[in-house]
Protein backbone atom coordinates (compact mmCIF):
# COMPACT_ATOMS: atom_id res chain seq x y z
CA UNK A 1 0.00 0.00 0.00
CA UNK A 2 2.77 2.33 1.02
CA UNK A 3 4.51 1.57 -2.18
CA UNK A 4 1.43 2.37 -4.18
CA UNK A 5 1.10 5.74 -2.45
CA UNK A 6 4.73 6.47 -3.21
CA UNK A 7 4.22 5.60 -6.84
CA UNK A 8 1.12 7.74 -6.98
CA UNK A 9 3.00 10.71 -5.51
CA UNK A 10 5.82 10.17 -7.96
CA UNK A 11 3.35 9.99 -10.81
CA UNK A 12 1.68 13.23 -9.75
CA UNK A 13 5.06 14.94 -9.59
CA UNK A 14 5.94 13.67 -13.01
CA UNK A 15 2.65 15.01 -14.35
CA UNK A 16 3.09 18.48 -12.85
CA UNK A 17 6.64 18.65 -14.14
CA UNK A 18 5.39 17.77 -17.60
CA UNK A 19 2.82 20.54 -17.46
CA UNK A 20 5.52 23.17 -16.83
CA UNK A 21 5.42 23.96 -20.51
CA UNK A 22 7.01 26.65 -22.55
CA UNK A 23 5.71 27.86 -25.87
CA UNK A 24 7.95 29.66 -28.31
CA UNK A 25 8.13 30.99 -31.83
CA UNK A 26 10.71 32.76 -33.92
CA UNK A 27 8.28 33.53 -36.73
CA UNK A 28 5.90 35.80 -34.91
CA UNK A 29 4.23 38.58 -36.89
CA UNK A 30 3.95 42.19 -35.78
CA UNK A 31 2.40 44.82 -38.00
CA UNK A 32 2.20 48.48 -37.34
CA UNK A 33 -0.17 50.80 -38.98
CA UNK A 34 -0.26 54.57 -39.09
CA UNK A 35 -3.31 56.20 -40.55
CA UNK A 36 -3.77 59.87 -41.38
CA UNK A 37 -5.95 61.62 -43.93
CA UNK A 38 -2.79 62.16 -46.02
CA UNK A 39 -1.60 58.57 -46.17
CA UNK A 40 -1.60 55.15 -44.56
CA UNK A 41 1.71 53.56 -43.69
CA UNK A 42 2.20 49.99 -42.60
CA UNK A 43 5.13 47.73 -41.91
CA UNK A 44 5.50 44.05 -41.15
CA UNK A 45 8.01 42.07 -39.15
CA UNK A 46 7.71 38.31 -39.52
CA UNK A 47 10.74 37.21 -37.56
CA UNK A 48 9.55 38.08 -34.07
CA UNK A 49 10.77 36.05 -31.11
CA UNK A 50 8.25 35.33 -28.42
CA UNK A 51 8.06 32.92 -25.52
CA UNK A 52 5.37 32.09 -23.02
CA UNK A 53 5.68 30.07 -19.83
CA UNK A 54 2.44 28.35 -18.98
CA UNK A 55 3.24 27.92 -15.30
CA UNK A 56 4.42 31.42 -14.42
CA UNK A 57 2.54 33.31 -17.14
CA UNK A 58 5.81 34.96 -18.20
CA UNK A 59 5.52 36.36 -21.71
CA UNK A 60 8.40 37.93 -23.59
CA UNK A 61 8.95 39.43 -27.05
CA UNK A 62 12.05 40.44 -28.90
CA UNK A 63 11.68 42.41 -32.11
CA UNK A 64 14.45 43.50 -34.43
CA UNK A 65 13.61 46.97 -35.68
CA UNK A 66 15.52 46.55 -38.94
CA UNK A 67 13.39 43.52 -39.82
CA UNK A 68 10.31 45.72 -40.34
CA UNK A 69 9.47 45.78 -44.04
CA UNK A 70 7.76 48.81 -45.54
CA UNK A 71 6.10 49.17 -48.87
CA UNK A 72 8.35 52.08 -49.79
CA UNK A 73 12.11 51.90 -49.41
CA UNK A 74 12.28 55.55 -48.42
CA UNK A 75 9.91 55.04 -45.50
CA UNK A 76 11.98 52.12 -44.28
CA UNK A 77 15.09 54.29 -44.38
CA UNK A 78 13.44 57.12 -42.49
CA UNK A 79 12.04 54.69 -39.95
CA UNK A 80 15.42 53.12 -39.20
CA UNK A 81 17.59 56.19 -39.44
CA UNK A 82 15.48 59.04 -38.11
CA UNK A 83 12.64 57.69 -36.02
CA UNK A 84 13.73 54.59 -34.12
CA UNK A 85 17.50 54.90 -34.67
CA UNK A 86 17.81 51.17 -35.08
CA UNK A 87 21.60 51.26 -35.24
CA UNK A 88 21.63 52.53 -31.67
CA UNK A 89 18.59 50.56 -30.50
CA UNK A 90 18.41 47.38 -32.59
CA UNK A 91 15.74 45.59 -30.54
CA UNK A 92 12.35 46.45 -29.15
CA UNK A 93 11.40 44.21 -26.24
CA UNK A 94 8.47 43.32 -24.10
CA UNK A 95 8.86 41.52 -20.79
CA UNK A 96 5.75 40.81 -18.81
CA UNK A 97 3.09 38.38 -17.79
CA UNK A 98 -0.26 37.05 -18.82
CA UNK A 99 -1.99 38.01 -15.60
CA UNK A 100 -4.81 35.49 -15.93
CA UNK A 101 -2.78 32.53 -17.24
CA UNK A 102 -4.19 30.32 -14.48
CA UNK A 103 -7.70 30.73 -15.97
CA UNK A 104 -6.64 29.09 -19.22
CA UNK A 105 -7.11 25.38 -19.77
CA UNK A 106 -4.14 24.60 -21.99
CA UNK A 107 -5.28 21.04 -22.51
CA UNK A 108 -8.49 22.13 -24.22
CA UNK A 109 -8.84 23.83 -27.58
CA UNK A 110 -10.51 27.20 -27.32
CA UNK A 111 -10.14 30.96 -27.41
CA UNK A 112 -9.45 32.72 -24.14
CA UNK A 113 -9.33 36.42 -23.32
CA UNK A 114 -6.04 37.44 -21.77
CA UNK A 115 -4.60 40.50 -20.13
CA UNK A 116 -0.91 41.10 -20.67
CA UNK A 117 1.02 43.45 -18.42
CA UNK A 118 4.65 44.40 -18.41
CA UNK A 119 7.44 46.59 -19.69
CA UNK A 120 7.56 47.64 -23.33
CA UNK A 121 10.92 49.01 -24.47
CA UNK A 122 11.25 50.87 -27.76
CA UNK A 123 14.23 53.04 -28.63
CA UNK A 124 15.69 52.54 -25.16
CA UNK A 125 12.62 53.93 -23.41
CA UNK A 126 10.68 51.58 -21.13
CA UNK A 127 6.98 52.04 -20.38
CA UNK A 128 4.57 49.98 -18.33
CA UNK A 129 1.76 48.72 -20.50
CA UNK A 130 -1.36 46.66 -19.96
CA UNK A 131 -3.16 45.34 -23.03
CA UNK A 132 -5.97 42.96 -23.79
CA UNK A 133 -5.77 40.16 -26.30
CA UNK A 134 -6.68 36.55 -26.96
CA UNK A 135 -4.95 33.21 -26.67
CA UNK A 136 -6.21 30.51 -28.95
CA UNK A 137 -5.20 27.06 -27.76
CA UNK A 138 -5.25 24.61 -30.63
CA UNK A 139 -3.70 21.16 -30.69
CA UNK A 140 -0.86 22.06 -28.34
CA UNK A 141 -0.13 25.40 -29.99
CA UNK A 142 -1.01 28.84 -28.75
CA UNK A 143 -1.83 31.73 -31.04
CA UNK A 144 -1.63 35.02 -29.20
CA UNK A 145 -3.30 38.05 -30.78
CA UNK A 146 -3.61 41.62 -29.69
CA UNK A 147 -4.20 45.04 -31.17
CA UNK A 148 -3.23 48.13 -29.26
CA UNK A 149 -1.94 51.64 -29.78
CA UNK A 150 1.39 53.21 -28.99
CA UNK A 151 1.89 56.95 -28.76
CA UNK A 152 5.21 57.51 -30.51
CA UNK A 153 6.11 60.52 -28.38
CA UNK A 154 6.05 58.34 -25.27
CA UNK A 155 9.09 56.54 -26.59
CA UNK A 156 11.01 59.64 -27.54
CA UNK A 157 10.25 59.30 -31.25
CA UNK A 158 10.02 62.75 -32.81
CA UNK A 159 8.19 63.28 -36.05
CA UNK A 160 9.56 66.30 -37.94
CA UNK A 161 7.09 69.06 -38.78
CA UNK A 162 7.36 68.48 -42.53
CA UNK A 163 5.82 65.01 -42.32
CA UNK A 164 3.75 65.46 -39.16
CA UNK A 165 0.59 65.28 -41.27
CA UNK A 166 1.69 62.00 -42.83
CA UNK A 167 2.47 60.04 -39.68
CA UNK A 168 -0.05 59.37 -36.94
CA UNK A 169 0.76 60.37 -33.37
CA UNK A 170 -0.65 57.08 -32.19
CA UNK A 171 0.37 53.97 -34.10
CA UNK A 172 -1.68 50.80 -34.16
CA UNK A 173 0.25 47.63 -33.36
CA UNK A 174 -1.11 44.20 -34.34
CA UNK A 175 0.52 41.20 -32.75
CA UNK A 176 -0.02 37.68 -34.09
CA UNK A 177 2.24 34.94 -32.75
CA UNK A 178 1.72 31.20 -33.06
CA UNK A 179 3.89 29.47 -30.50
CA UNK A 180 4.85 25.82 -30.44
CA UNK A 181 5.27 23.79 -27.30
CA UNK A 182 8.82 23.00 -26.31
CA UNK A 183 9.85 20.38 -23.80
CA UNK A 184 11.64 21.93 -20.87
CA UNK B 1 7.29 91.73 -73.88
CA UNK B 2 4.28 90.00 -72.41
CA UNK B 3 4.79 87.12 -74.78
CA UNK B 4 8.33 86.58 -73.53
CA UNK B 5 7.12 86.35 -69.94
CA UNK B 6 4.53 83.78 -70.84
CA UNK B 7 7.16 81.82 -72.70
CA UNK B 8 9.46 81.82 -69.67
CA UNK B 9 6.65 80.82 -67.35
CA UNK B 10 5.77 77.96 -69.65
CA UNK B 11 9.33 76.65 -69.60
CA UNK B 12 9.46 76.92 -65.80
CA UNK B 13 6.19 75.02 -65.50
CA UNK B 14 7.46 72.21 -67.72
CA UNK B 15 10.70 71.97 -65.70
CA UNK B 16 8.66 71.93 -62.49
CA UNK B 17 6.47 69.07 -63.70
CA UNK B 18 9.49 67.05 -64.85
CA UNK B 19 11.21 67.62 -61.49
CA UNK B 20 8.09 66.55 -59.60
CA UNK B 21 7.82 63.36 -61.65
CA UNK B 22 11.51 62.57 -61.13
CA UNK B 23 11.27 63.14 -57.38
CA UNK B 24 8.16 60.99 -57.21
CA UNK B 25 9.77 58.05 -58.97
CA UNK B 26 13.33 58.24 -57.70
CA UNK B 27 12.97 59.59 -54.17
CA UNK B 28 9.49 59.07 -52.79
CA UNK B 29 8.80 55.87 -54.69
CA UNK B 30 12.32 54.60 -55.14
CA UNK B 31 12.28 50.83 -55.31
CA UNK B 32 13.66 48.52 -52.64
CA UNK B 33 17.20 47.48 -53.31
CA UNK B 34 17.54 44.19 -55.15
CA UNK B 35 19.58 42.34 -52.55
CA UNK B 36 20.05 39.30 -54.77
CA UNK B 37 22.22 41.48 -57.02
CA UNK B 38 23.99 43.36 -54.24
CA UNK B 39 27.67 42.70 -53.75
CA UNK B 40 28.32 41.41 -50.22
CA UNK B 41 30.22 43.84 -48.02
CA UNK B 42 31.29 41.05 -45.69
CA UNK B 43 32.00 37.37 -46.32
CA UNK B 44 32.15 35.21 -43.24
CA UNK B 45 31.70 31.68 -41.85
CA UNK B 46 28.43 31.08 -39.99
CA UNK B 47 30.15 29.98 -36.79
CA UNK B 48 32.46 32.98 -36.68
CA UNK B 49 29.59 35.41 -37.26
CA UNK B 50 27.39 33.81 -34.62
CA UNK B 51 30.18 33.72 -32.05
CA UNK B 52 31.03 37.36 -32.58
CA UNK B 53 27.42 38.36 -31.85
CA UNK B 54 27.29 36.08 -28.86
CA UNK B 55 30.54 37.32 -27.36
CA UNK B 56 29.91 41.02 -27.84
CA UNK B 57 26.52 41.81 -29.36
CA UNK B 58 27.11 45.54 -29.31
CA UNK B 59 30.40 45.45 -31.14
CA UNK B 60 29.10 42.90 -33.66
CA UNK B 61 25.92 44.95 -34.24
CA UNK B 62 28.02 48.01 -34.96
CA UNK B 63 30.12 46.02 -37.37
CA UNK B 64 27.51 43.99 -39.27
CA UNK B 65 23.98 45.43 -38.84
CA UNK B 66 22.55 46.90 -42.01
CA UNK B 67 25.21 45.34 -44.22
CA UNK B 68 24.87 42.84 -47.03
CA UNK B 69 26.62 39.78 -45.66
CA UNK B 70 27.46 36.47 -47.34
CA UNK B 71 27.51 33.61 -44.85
CA UNK B 72 28.95 30.16 -45.47
CA UNK B 73 27.69 27.32 -43.36
CA UNK B 74 25.63 24.19 -43.08
CA UNK B 75 21.84 24.34 -43.59
CA UNK B 76 20.09 22.61 -40.72
CA UNK B 77 16.58 23.28 -41.93
CA UNK B 78 14.25 25.33 -44.08
CA UNK B 79 11.04 26.56 -42.44
CA UNK B 80 7.97 27.60 -44.37
CA UNK B 81 5.32 29.57 -42.54
CA UNK B 82 2.97 32.36 -43.46
CA UNK B 83 4.19 32.38 -47.05
CA UNK B 84 7.75 32.92 -45.85
CA UNK B 85 10.74 30.70 -46.36
CA UNK B 86 13.40 30.87 -43.68
CA UNK B 87 16.72 29.16 -44.11
CA UNK B 88 18.14 28.10 -40.75
CA UNK B 89 21.71 27.41 -39.75
CA UNK B 90 21.36 26.16 -36.19
CA UNK B 91 24.57 26.27 -34.23
CA UNK B 92 23.47 25.76 -30.67
CA UNK B 93 20.58 24.66 -28.49
CA UNK B 94 19.12 27.28 -26.15
CA UNK B 95 16.13 27.84 -23.90
CA UNK B 96 13.89 28.58 -26.86
CA UNK B 97 15.08 25.80 -29.12
CA UNK B 98 17.82 26.06 -31.68
CA UNK B 99 19.94 29.18 -31.95
CA UNK B 100 21.97 30.30 -34.90
CA UNK B 101 21.39 32.17 -38.11
CA UNK B 102 17.97 32.68 -39.68
CA UNK B 103 17.59 34.05 -43.19
CA UNK B 104 14.29 35.11 -44.74
CA UNK B 105 14.58 34.23 -48.42
CA UNK B 106 13.45 36.51 -51.24
CA UNK B 107 10.13 34.83 -52.22
CA UNK B 108 11.02 34.45 -55.92
CA UNK B 109 14.30 32.79 -55.00
CA UNK B 110 13.06 30.66 -52.13
CA UNK B 111 12.61 27.44 -54.10
CA UNK B 112 16.38 26.97 -54.37
CA UNK B 113 16.62 26.96 -50.58
CA UNK B 114 13.70 24.56 -50.24
CA UNK B 115 15.37 22.18 -52.70
CA UNK B 116 18.63 22.15 -50.75
CA UNK B 117 18.75 19.22 -48.34
CA UNK B 118 19.71 19.82 -44.69
CA UNK B 119 23.37 19.17 -44.09
CA UNK B 120 24.45 20.88 -47.32
CA UNK B 121 27.18 23.49 -47.20
CA UNK B 122 25.93 26.71 -48.76
CA UNK B 123 26.63 30.40 -48.97
CA UNK B 124 23.65 32.61 -48.36
CA UNK B 125 23.60 36.35 -48.89
CA UNK B 126 21.28 38.97 -47.45
CA UNK B 127 20.76 42.08 -45.37
CA UNK B 128 21.81 41.48 -41.78
CA UNK B 129 19.23 43.17 -39.56
CA UNK B 130 20.61 42.21 -36.16
CA UNK B 131 20.79 39.80 -33.24
CA UNK B 132 17.78 39.19 -31.01
CA UNK B 133 19.73 37.42 -28.29
CA UNK B 134 19.02 34.00 -29.74
CA UNK B 135 19.59 34.34 -33.47
CA UNK B 136 21.31 36.46 -36.05
CA UNK B 137 18.60 37.58 -38.49
CA UNK B 138 18.95 38.28 -42.19
CA UNK B 139 16.30 39.52 -44.61
CA UNK B 140 16.09 39.53 -48.43
CA UNK B 141 18.31 36.46 -48.74
CA UNK B 142 19.36 34.40 -51.71
CA UNK B 143 21.70 31.48 -52.21
CA UNK B 144 25.03 32.32 -53.78
CA UNK B 145 26.04 29.94 -56.54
Amino acid sequence: MKRLTFLLVLFTFALSAASAQKYVTKNGHIRFFSSTPVEDIEAHNRQVNSAFDQQTGDFVFRVLMKSFQFEKALMQEHFNENYVESDKFPNATFTGKVTNASDIDFSKNGVYNVTVEGDLTIKGVTKKVSEKGTFEVKDGKITGKSTFNVVVEDFGIKIPGAVSKNIAKSIQIDVDVTMDKVAK
Amino acid sequence: MKKKWLYLLGILAVIGVIAAVLVYFFVYNKPHKDYSKAKPEVEIEAVALFESFRNDAQAASAEYNGKVVAISGEITGVEQTDGLTILVMALDEGMFGSEGIRCTMIPELASAAVATPPGSKVTVKGLLTGYNETDVILEHCSLVE
